[in-house]
């Protein structure tokens, strides 16, 4: 056994300590959002069947602009388009902005909807690459295409910020699938506290291995592919749990690209979405809560834990690498951004909550994570640190991981049951186990993959590639 | 606590969960066999509930009551006049009802909330009772969705009442109010006009009745809501509804405050009296809302070009004119408007 000196051991215990703190303020933290979650879904509002929310919301609904940006979907735009003018809402406009596709996107969309040039009186107000044309069709009355010159998602939805004349704005993907009365379900917290909500997210879905007909997911299954599987149980950890505790603690910092309901004339005065981001829907949201809380103005961004929308998620390791080192990037891109937040009471919970939670489990969760997975072995094994040591990282990582997977796991279960064979849950408990080991680690690579790209500050959101869903 | 402990703690937690998961799983399983037993119970109760059946041939199932509570709400709101009494009648004989009523007093604030909105189809006096004393709930979701069921069924208290009871104005501010407002003013409409008459009553609040009344066509409420609208603070978020409102009755007794809020420092309220003016069709603010098509805010300049347009052809020659001048952003405000309608410049 080597000698060694005091402060080679005194240097062993400290990174060991690091490790274990910052790992037990994860889990701390983890902790604390799976009470506030279980809270939030057994004080939620009744969910009422579709009908009875149209009977008891439509008088009200406010008029929603449904904005859509779309690059090179020449494969699927029809059927989304479709699918959104489909939706169950009383005063609706589809906004389709055709980001500059180089494929037939536009053509596509003229030929199917029979669509025409024409002229609208529309805002400036938020920067975006020039307007080519506007079209619309007189068969269908509400829906309207921009066509502009490419300048990426957030540039797109600016225009169709500027172009949308409703009060509220629902920013999509264009490959989304929304339930059919996804909008009536987010609308409800604006109509119930009209002078306090700004923005409503929703729960994102991966509509993975079910079967979809007609634009609409119409059997919830889960896949065969491992690696969708593990998304599907991330999926329910982040928005069943972390996003519903921090929208329940008035602390919620981002709202999905996916599906997302905002008050347009907010927007517009932070300056709609940023350039020069990947992460532009979180950023969004933090510009919301700088502004309201430097005019000391009262308000709200919540979250509604009904599934509303589905989307598609990378089943193969390289766009899925390519997509968690984009959204890691984004993240730490907004947290530098407006970094005088944290901790600064001038920004109350979003300075303490809000950005705590980035700082833990963004900025510091991953580097620490995979320093320790490297250095508590390595100095357990050459007898620098005790079995304590050990055994007390391996229970951080993993058995602390498995409870929150597991905690998780009973929320969806006791409160939502969206999965319809009781195998579902056998799968997803195991899946939720074996997560622990390979998965995450792979995440952790990708995370430090995203600071490296976010350090040397490259930008651009890498190759992915649409495949469309796999229909029934 | 040792580092030891962080283990134990840790592999005792895993553990639990997987327990639990363990008892859903199985609990699933049950629940499914039951399901299927449910849903034969369900085709054997639904042509008893649709035939109007009474107590004996619907209790002689042996159905769980909440079952019975849930397929008759179904059925209910599927339904609209006798049909619906007859099925709420032959539920509240089998028990549906007191069903309801229990689940209105116990169990969660959304289950409560449930109830409480199901029972708007039950007139009997134990099923009115017991809304009524929802109104005190201490949940305000469950207290709103009891006024609202008592406001369906023309059982609500007096609105000053239910301004109290709810916090309406205070603590309860749901566009829902107008909603309300609506179901009982198709019955007591003065309650709801009194209430734009009482100082005491908070503007949104007001702007609440206004809303709910401005389909009436009671013209009587123009001299009103314009002596309201002048008196109301210039930045108030709830003067553009009272402008709204003025501009849905277009009676020429809405321009005073109209005119006055043209002017106004705030451009919501600016945006809301050019909308106004052109509903309105007050042709003496062409020249006005001319020069508000250089207003700073979007908004403005395209209400003011929209009511341009509806001023007829003395707008339009405006709107013309100032389409071929050089001034920005008029200039864009106005030849787009006319472009947008169709109107050559």
């Amino acid at each position: 056994m080597i000698e060694w000196q005091p402060w080679v051991i005194t240097m062993a215990t400290t990174i060991a300590w690091v490790v274990i703190i910052t790992g037990l303020l994860q889990i701390g933290l983890y902790i604390v959002q799976l009470v506030y979650a279980a809270i939030s879904l057994a004080n939620r509002p009744p969910v009422s069947r579709s009908s009875l929310l149209w009977q008891r919301y439509s008088d009200r609904a406010p008029p929603i602009a449904v904005l859509a940006p779309a690059f090179n979907e020449v494969v699927t735009i029809v059927e989304s388009v479709n699918s959104l003018l489909s939706l169950q809402y009383p005063q609706m406009e589809v906004v389709v902005i055709n980001d500059g596709s180089t494929d037939e996107t536009l053509e596509r969309l003229i030929d199917q909807f029979a669509l025409q040039p024409v002229d609208r009186y529309y805002d400036l107000t938020v920067r975006h690459a020039p307007i080519r044309g506007l079209y619309a069709s007189p068969r269908i009355p509400n829906l309207l295409v921009i066509d502009k010159e490419n300048g990426g998602k957030s540039d797109a939805l600016n225009a169709g910020i500027n172009v949308a004349r409703s009060p509220l704005f629902c920013s999509i993907d264009a490959d989304s699938i929304l339930e059919s009365d996804a909008l009536l379900r987010a609308v409800r917290p604006f109509i119930e506290k009209p002078d306090e909500v700004i923005a409503v997210g929703g729960t994102i879905r991966l509509a993975n291995g079910s079967d979809i007909h007609a634009g609409r997911v119409t059997r919830v299954r889960l896949p065969r592919n491992f690696l969708a599987l593990v998304q599907i149980v991330e999926y329910l950890r982040a928005f069943l749990m972390a996003r519903l505790a921090l929208s329940r603690m008035q602390a919620l910092t981002v709202i999905s690209g996916a599906f997302g309901l905002f008050r347009r004339r907010l927007v517009l005065e932070v300056g709609g979405y940023s350039h020069g981001t990947v992460g532009e829907d979180m950023e969004l949201v933090i510009k919301l809560h700088r502004h309201m809380r430097e005019q000391e103005k009262p308000y709200r961004i919540e979250f509604i834990p009904e599934p509303v929308c589905w989307t598609e998620a990378p089943g193969d390791l390289t766009i899925l690498g390519r997509q968690r080192a984009r959204w890691q990037r984004g993240s730490l891109e907004t947290f530098v951004k407006h970094k005088d937040m944290l901790f600064n009471p001038r920004y109350g919970r979003i300075g303490f909550l809000g950005f705590g939670q980035i700082l833990v489990v963004d900025v510091l969760g991953p580097v620490i994570e995979v320093a320790g997975y490297i250095l508590v072995p390595l100095l357990w094994s050459v007898g620098l640190l005790s079995i304590e040591y050990l055994l007390a990282y391996l229970a951080i990582t993993f058995t602390f991981g498995i409870f929150v997977s597991v905690a998780t796991l009973i929320l969806e279960e006791v409160e939502l049951r969206r999965f319809p064979k009781p195998t579902d849950l056998i799968v997803l408990t195991v899946v939720a186990i074996v997560e622990n080991f390979g998965y995450r680690q792979l995440s952790n690579f990708w995370r430090l993959r995203g600071l490296w790209q976010f350090l040397r500050k490259q930008q651009g959101w890498g190759q992915m590639t649409r495949r469309g869903f796999q229909r029934a | 606590m040792g580092l030891l402990d962080l283990w134990d703690i840790s592999l005792a937690l895993a553990a639990l969960s997987l327990a639990i998961m363990t008892a859903l799983v199985v609990g699933r399983f049950i629940t499914e066999r039951r399901r299927r037993n449910i849903l034969e119970q369900r085709k054997l109760l639904m042509p008893l509930l649709l035939g109007g059946k009474k107590r004996t041939a619907l209790t002689e199932l042996a159905v769980p009551k909440w079952l019975l509570a849930a397929l008759s709400v179904e059925l209910v709101q599927l339904v609209r006049g006798d049909e619906r009494a007859q099925i709420a009648a032959a539920a509240t004989d089998a028990g549906a009802a007191a069903e309801l009523q229990r689940q209105a007093r116990r169990g969660s604030a959304r289950k409560r909330a449930s109830a409480v909105e199901a029972l708007a189809y039950f007139h009997d006096d134990k099923s009115s009772e017991t809304l009524a004393l929802a109104l005190s709930d201490k949940s305000p979701d469950v207290r709103l969705a009891a006024a609202m069921a008592l406001a369906e069924s023309g059982r609500a208290p007096a609105a000053e009442r239910l301004m109290e009871t709810l916090g309406l104005g205070v603590s309860e501010n749901s566009m829902l109010i107008v909603s309300l407002f609506q179901k009982i003013a198709a019955y007591r409409p003065a309650e709801i006009r009194d209430l734009i008459l009482l100082p005491t009553v908070p503007n949104s609040v007001k702007a609440a009745a206004i809303d709910a009344l401005s389909a009436s066509q009671d013209y009587g409420l123009v001299k009103t809501i314009n002596e309201l609208a002048l008196r109301t603070d210039p930045s108030s978020e709830d003067l553009p509804r009272f402008l709204r409102a003025l501009g849905a009755f277009s009676h020429p007794g809405g321009a005073p405050a109209v005119r006055h809020c043209l002017s106004a420092p705030t451009w919501w309220v600016r945006a809301a009296a050019a909308e106004a003016a052109g509903r309105i069709g007050m042709s003496d603010t062409a020249f006005k809302l001319g020069e508000m098509l250089s207003d700073p805010d979007w908004w403005v300049r395209f209400r003011a070009g929209e009511a341009l347009v509806r001023l007829g052809s003395e707008g339009k020659t405006i709107l013309s004119r100032i389409s071929k001048g050089k001034a920005e952003p008029a200039r864009s405000a106005a030849r787009l408007t006319l472009a947008e309608q169709g109107i050559p410049a």
